[in-house]
């Protein structure tokens, strides 16, 4: 059970506490509701009378356990006829589009225009007051909500891969709305259920209140409130009850829904807000050592590194150094570790993962030296972005939408540097010259979404090198574009190189092509370790463990499409093998690689490899 | 732009035109008889020849479909009749009263935005933390409780105990500003405390899908401080959705605060509403339904307009 | 309590203080008494047509702004307005002799004046509420300018009650039905509609150093209970039907006052056209299966009384102590007569009432839980009042709940609610022929001796028991309350209290 699962049972057991109760009503050893007791009316709780009598003298626990029954029935009927309605109107709008969608979806967005209450009004007026008008009205009240949100879902299902296929086939629109589509639009549908069941009952409380409800003396809640409202100043808890039953209900059900919808929708898995907005919310031991270095000491020294969420380690034990100048690729297939890597090195990891050992010495522009993982949030933020950038792979969501490109460049300079408005103006102006990007005064005022990809990426590069950084980590940075623009950036991270060349670059990718290209050397991971490790030209010729081989095996004859020739997957966090993580995939695995873990061997002076048989590798 | 606002105009004229035939029609269908309880006030039963008389006058024995077409006529010159109960002309009533419907509903919006975003922002913060565990019971809480229930129990608390304010009540703001600002204190905040509650988990939900953001990591990596990657990057992206939010409840609440209207005594156009509806004046409640429905949708635009002039991505054009 | 200084009392004591400067005579004495009430309405006037019947509120305000020719004063006696006196003679013509007096234009009001009125109002197609009772005027004359004359086929002993109804008032000949031009002592100067109307003092009205106040703002406070939150809080001074559960708060309340009187009642109505209550001793059942105690006690927490007879009060010379208890509460009685009437198991049956008055409501519930105790099986039809209307007129209904005034306190008042041979409406049974009753209301009309029209209402009283063509429930206490200071405002006795707006002309700040 997950997390979020296990999170719904709170408001379930609730829910299904207080439907019992009053679906027990008939069971239970409780008093008339309609025998009244005038002389006793408005008598505290007794023995016979738990909360009390109200003003007609009837027993208040016996009124509100059936008025809940009025109300939930009422409720939770209204929501369900209207989710009928409104999820065919939806699924047949949403799936045909056109004019079916005119007459089902649009056609219900009528109702959206007229006042919730005259509907009722109008409704209750013409077919009298009562349990049935008000399922009625709330019914066509609510359809139209259902109808936009099944609309919407079926239109995203719609234009999935399976369901093109199902239509290719000639299967049925119906058999497809029904058995294919309507599963997938449940999700939203459920939660709009348990948002509307809560609304349902506020609206019947108010109608009955307002006397355009259930008919006495049945019992409802709204009707309870209403009757308590005007002895609010002689008997104050008659009021109290039937709020707190309504509230409390109602409350059962936004949680529910809430609950539902993190459940139902993995996407929106959002729980833990921002860890590093709280203030001194990571550790505040800003370690940093002064041990001043050597001029040709390492940029960064990353020694036995390890990340991880709760037990899970995702990243173990990892060792690299980039010097600068240097050029450092991570190569390795999704779920290797390397962004992680690359993100532990600027303090963004994910909330959820923490650097569980190891240390990253990084040699600062003034010298000293700091173990990158170490620092608190504040002490690696006066870093980020000034000494170390990032490059981002996807530039189109890593840029802000709604500020132009310009403003996104200065704002980084402007983070570490006090700049006057023409000076900074300028400086952004010059940097998107230097990427490449024409027209730099105009572009500096455009939107990220009035750019092409390749441009919106370049200006993610000029973002990265505002504060001419001395160490740039660029996390894929190619993978999401074009062939041709590939080449392009390529070649603007290669001039970068030639212009700056005291940085240190980490080039994470999963392309071989790229690395070949950009790259002075080549770190392979695989399932959270480093499995080779080396200068790039050497690697190339003469790769020491068997998946760096099998990796230079299966790039297809000068391309640079993805890796797939690999046989098996990599092993999932939870299912590590016990000795080597690569051994159930290696074509050369024997008997102690299932057995015990591989020590680093040395093949050469500037070499790593983890492999028993490396010397059989060729 | 222009075409596209154009356009959708006119689809929402149609809208309107389509809800005002069916009110109307609806009208017709419902029990109770204009001229009879004009003339039934009071206990006092109605001659049936008067009633015939004043129906005949009233316009009310010509065919549906002549009554209809005469008052379509009168609304496209701008004419939106004059009531049954005492000849006032609709459109003059309507301008009385909507202005004090867009106070309270005004009043509300800025109670809930000035207190709602920075709450949901708190919350999506310290999200599963005790501050948002809080913030998150009273805003359901809030949300659970009738409209006529938090009016009542105001009253009591800052009328009739604190006497801090008056109970309910109007005066018009050129008569006396602040006696009118008072009274218009506790029907905003009643009706601002739901849609606080609305605003808050708004903004708590859109605040922690953008924290989720790309572009968030990208400004932490820009080296950007806490309260500037809040302001410029999440919270102004968390807003869009917010104030679309904000707007389609506002819109709703033109015909919907007749609860607190009737719990304050404030004369707006949702009391005034359900007098028409119950004394039949026809007149009177097709005027205010098309009021409220041409408000309704053009409140839907302008929300899409700003949220275009919001988020650049959106282009009124193709949508 | 403390002496918070509100807008009102602001104003109240600057007006105070600006005229006392000039204290030279009546007119400044009159000022000096000034001040503004404020006055709580439960709804806002309908309409002002002067004679038609628009409702209790606009029953005030036209006590305001209109005067009649003569008025129940505050002890509930007929008295003298626009005329001066007026008699009968032995034919059955009454004569009225008009006093001086001016419409709020200046001008004089005339007998010529007033003739338009009764021949305008007596029009079928008036709609004026007392349209079937001026139309039994045969002529009007007027013989000088001061002298009005009405003639009548049969002689009409109640004929003056007629112009003392605040539905009858007096408007200037030639002018509109909702003129806000008369002739009483206040003037309707500014209206917001829904909200408030402020009326002003009429300097020419013409009772020597009347009205008292300065202005009165009449502002709706449409739900009772904030009607008395308004009146706790200090934001107005005067309000109208007082809910009943707050009665004792607000006696218990140093700064308020409380005037109530047992006027108006409760009762049942029957569907006549159709069985079960077309039979009387189906709705004679009905009249003892029902304890009133618990009406008064659940409606209108113990404010009222019972009612187990005819609507007659109790201090009215109509009254025949031994018809007091006629319809007892006897449920082996009410057995005996269902079983009697064919109905041994009883039945079911639908009650039509109102959602949208609490009293209604109420009235109905505790009704329903009686009759299912002798078998009749109810089920409520609580619509709103709109709709309860039209059902009640159309007879959509078996039995049906309803709450009003007798028009004054004679019996010949009551005749809208018992007489069957009256056009169909809400106000009284649906179809029920009472022949006897009716012949006894036209017989008590054209007599004019006391003891002769005692005996006839006794007859009639004794009628209505056997028969219960409709069944009183409960006298209810109909309430105004005030803040301590407001002096001279009365409420009028029994059928009277919604005349009470008549004695603002006497009200003032103490």
């Amino acid at each position: 059970m997950s997390p979020a699962a296990r999170k719904l049972i709170l408001p379930a057991t609730i829910i299904a506490l207080i439907v019992l109760t009053v679906l027990a009503a008939p069971l239970l050893p409780l008093a008339d509701v309609r025998a009244m007791d005038i002389p006793h009316r408005f008598a505290g709780p007794s023995g016979a009378h738990w909360l009390g009598q109200d003003e007609f003298g009837r027993d208040v626990l016996a009124r509100l356990i059936w008025g809940g029954q009025a109300s939930l029935f009422i409720a939770v009927g209204s929501a369900l006829a209207a989710a009928v309605i409104g999820a065919a109107l939806g699924l047949l709008g949403g799936y045909f589009r056109g004019v079916v969608e005119l007459l089902t979806v649009r056609a219900a967005e009528i109702i959206l225009c007229l006042p919730p209450l005259l509907l009722a009004l109008l409704v209750v007026t013409i077919l009298g007051a009562g349990t049935w008008p008000l399922i009625l009205a709330l019914t066509i009240l609510y359809t139209p909500n259902y109808a936009r949100v099944v609309y919407a879902a079926t239109q995203q299902v719609r234009g999935l891969d399976f369901v093109t296929a199902q239509r290719a086939m000639g299967t049925h629109p119906l058999t497809i709305l029904v058995r294919t589509i309507l599963p997938n639009v449940m999700p939203p549908l459920l939660v709009q259920m348990s948002l509307v069941i809560a609304s349902a009952m506020v609206i019947e409380s108010g109608l009955s209140f307002l006397g355009l409800g259930v008919v006495p003396p049945t019992p409802s809640w709204g009707l309870m409130i209403r009757a308590a409202r005007s002895a609010m100043e002689v008997a104050p808890m008659l009021l109290v009850w039937p709020s707190l039953a309504l509230a409390g209900t109602i409350l059962a059900f936004n949680l529910l829904c809430d609950r539902l919808q993190s459940a139902l929708d993995p996407r929106s898995i959002t729980a833990g807000g921002a860890l590093w907005l709280r203030p001194r919310a990571r550790r505040a031991t800003a370690a940093a050592m002064a041990a001043a270095a050597a001029d040709k000491a390492p940029l960064l020294e990353i020694g036995e590194l390890s990340v991880a969420v709760r037990e899970l380690e995702l990243v173990r034990r990892v060792s690299l150094t980039v010097r600068p100048g240097e050029t450092l690729a991570l190569v390795g297939e999704s779920g290797s570790g390397k962004t992680l890597t690359g993100l532990a090195m600027t303090g963004l990891l994910p909330d959820a993962l923490h650097v569980t050992g190891g240390k990253a010495l990084y040699a600062r522009r003034d010298g000293g030296r700091i173990d990158l993982a170490a620092l608190d949030e504040d002490g690696i933020r006066r870093l980020r972005g000034d000494e170390i950038s990032m490059v981002f792979q996807d530039a189109a969501a890593a840029l802000n939408p709604v500020l132009r490109i310009g403003d996104q460049v200065a704002e980084a300079i402007r983070a570490h540097h006090a700049l006057d408005a023409a000076t900074l103006q300028n400086r952004v102006v010059d940097l998107l010259r230097h990427v490449g990007i024409p027209d730099p005064e105009r572009r500096a005022r455009a939107y990220p979404h009035e750019l092409s990809g390749g441009q919106r990426q370049r200006a993610m590069i000029a973002v990265a090198i505002a504060n001419n950084p001395r160490l740039l980590i660029a996390d894929e940075p190619t993978t999401a574009l074009d062939p041709t623009i590939q080449a392009q950036i390529l070649q603007l991270f290669a001039q970068l190189k030639r212009d700056t060349p005291e940085m240190g670059m980490i080039f994470v990718t999963h392309d071989l092509a790229v690395v070949a290209e950009i790259a002075d050397r080549v770190a392979v991971m695989y399932a959270g370790e480093v499995v080779e490790e080396g200068p790039v030209s050497e690697i190339f010729a003469r790769p020491h463990h068997p998946y760096t081989a099998a990796l230079i095996a299966s790039v297809p004859e000068g391309g640079s499409e993805r890796l797939v020739a690999i046989p098996g997957a990599v092993p999932s966090p939870h299912a590590m093998p016990q000795g080597c993580r690569f051994a159930p995939r290696c074509a050369h695995a024997e008997a102690r690689c299932g057995e015990s873990v591989p020590e680093i061997a040395r093949p050469a002076a500037d070499r790593i490899t983890r492999c028993f048989r490396w010397e059989e590798v060729a | 732009m222009l075409r596209y606002i154009a356009l959708r105009s006119l689809v929402a004229l149609f809208l309107v035109w389509v809800v005002v035939t069916i009110v109307f029609l609806l009208l017709h269908l419902i029990p109770g008889d204009p001229a009879e309880l004009l003339l039934s006030q009071g206990s006092i039963a109605a001659d049936p020849q008067a009633v015939a008389a004043l129906r005949e006058k009233m316009g009310l024995n010509a065919p549906l479909w002549q009554q209809y077409l005469s008052h379509m006529a009168g609304v496209l010159s701008g004419d939106l009749g004059a009531s049954f109960r005492d000849g006032a002309p609709v459109v003059d009533q309507i301008a009385l009263r909507l202005p004090r419907t867009f106070e309270v509903i005004l009043g509300a919006a800025l109670i809930a935005t000035g207190l709602g975003v920075p709450l949901g922002t708190w919350a999506a913060i310290r999200a599963d933390g005790k501050a948002d565990a809080v913030i998150s019971f009273f805003a359901s809480a809030a949300l659970s409780t009738p409209v006529f229930v938090v009016g009542s129990v105001v009253i009591l608390l800052f009328a009739q105990q604190l006497r801090w304010l008056p109970a309910g009540g109007f005066v018009p703001f050129s008569e006396d500003p602040v006696e009118h600002l008072k009274l218009l204190l506790l029907p905003a905040g009643t009706v601002g405390l739901a849609l606080l509650a609305v605003i808050t988990r708004m903004s708590r939900a859109s605040v922690l899908e953008v924290l989720q953001r790309d572009y968030v990591r990208t400004a932490r990596a820009k080296g950007l401080r806490r309260g500037t990657i809040l302001r410029r990057h999440v919270v102004r992206n968390a807003l869009i959705p917010v104030l679309t939010v904000l707007g389609l409840e506002m819109g709703t609440l033109i015909g919907g605060t007749v609860l607190v209207e009737f719990v304050f005594n404030w004369p707006g156009l949702s009391g005034y509403l359900v007098s028409a509806v119950d004394a039949r004046d026809y007149p009177e409640v097709v005027g205010i339904v098309m009021t409220i429905s041409i408000l309704f949708v053009f409140l839907n635009l302008v929300v899409d307009v700003i949220n275009a002039l919001l988020d650049p991505r959106i282009s009124l054009e193709t949508s | 309590m403390t002496t918070r200084l509100n807008r009102r009392s602001f104003l109240a004591t600057t007006s105070i203080a600006a005229t006392s400067l000039a204290f030279l005579g009546p007119r400044a004495l009159r000022a000096q008494e000034g001040g503004v009430l404020r006055f709580a309405l439960s709804t806002y006037p309908p309409s002002f047509d002067a004679w038609a019947s628009s409702g209790t509120a606009a029953g005030t305000i036209k006590l305001m702004m209109h005067r009649g020719l003569v008025s129940y004063g505050p002890d509930g006696l007929m008295r003298g307005e626009l005329a001066e006196s007026w008699e009968v003679s032995e034919d059955g013509s009454w004569t009225f002799k008009l006093r001086d007096a001016t419409w709020h234009d200046g001008s004089p009001v005339t007998a010529e004046d007033i003739a338009w009125n009764v021949t305008e109002a007596q029009k079928p197609d008036s709609a004026a509420y007392l349209q079937g009772q001026l139309a039994s005027i045969t002529s009007v004359e007027t013989p000088d300018a001061k002298t009005v004359v009405m003639k009548t086929a049969e002689p009409q002993a109640t004929l003056p009650g007629w112009f003392a109804h605040y539905n009858m008032p007096m408007i200037k000949k030639g002018e509109a039905r909702d003129t806000t031009i008369g002739s009483g002592p206040f003037k309707l100067e500014k209206t917001d509609r829904g909200v408030s109307l402020t009326l002003t003092a009429y300097d020419g009205y013409y009772k020597e150093g009347l009205p008292r106040l300065a202005r009165v703002e009449a502002i709706v406070y449409a739900d009772e209970n904030l009607r008395v939150a308004a009146l706790e809080a200090g934001d107005v001074d005067l309000i109208e039907y007082v809910p009943w559960q707050a009665m004792n708060q607000i006696e218990g309340n140093d700064a308020l006052k409380l005037d109530t009187v047992d006027g108006p009642f409760m009762y049942l109505t029957f569907n006549g056209s159709k069985p079960p209550f077309n039979n009387p001793l189906v709705r004679r059942a009905v009249a003892h299966a029902v304890k009133r105690e618990d009406i008064v006690a659940a409606a209108f927490y113990d404010r009222g009384g019972a009612l187990e007879h005819l609507p007659i009060a109790d201090k009215s010379e109509f009254f025949n102590a031994e018809y007091a208890n006629a319809w007892n509460y006897d449920p082996d009685k009410a057995k005996a007569l269902l079983a009697e009437a064919g109905y041994p198991d009883g039945f079911d049956c639908t009650m039509l009432s109102t959602a949208q008055y609490g009293m209604h409501q109420s009235t109905a519930e505790v009704c329903q839980a009686y009759l299912s105790m002798i078998g009749i099986n109810v089920k409520l039809d609580l619509p709103e009042w709109s709709t309860r209307v039209k059902k009640g007129n159309e007879g959509q209904y078996d039995l049906a709940i309803m709450g009003t005034t007798a028009a004054n306190n004679d019996p010949d008042g009551l005749s809208n609610q018992v007489d069957g041979s009256l056009p169909d409406s809400f106000v009284r049974s649906f179809q029920l022929p009472t022949p006897e009753i009716s012949e006894l209301f036209a017989k008590g009309r054209a007599i004019f001796d006391l003891e002769e029209r005692r005996a006839i209402y006794k007859e009639l009283e004794k009628v209505a028991i056997e028969t219960a063509p409709m069944v009183g429930l409960a006298w209810r206490s109909q309430g105004y309350a005030m803040k301590k200071s407001v002096e001279g405002f009365t409420n009028l006795p029994g059928q009277l209290t919604f005349y009470s707006g008549i004695t603002l002309e006497e009200a003032m700040f103490g």
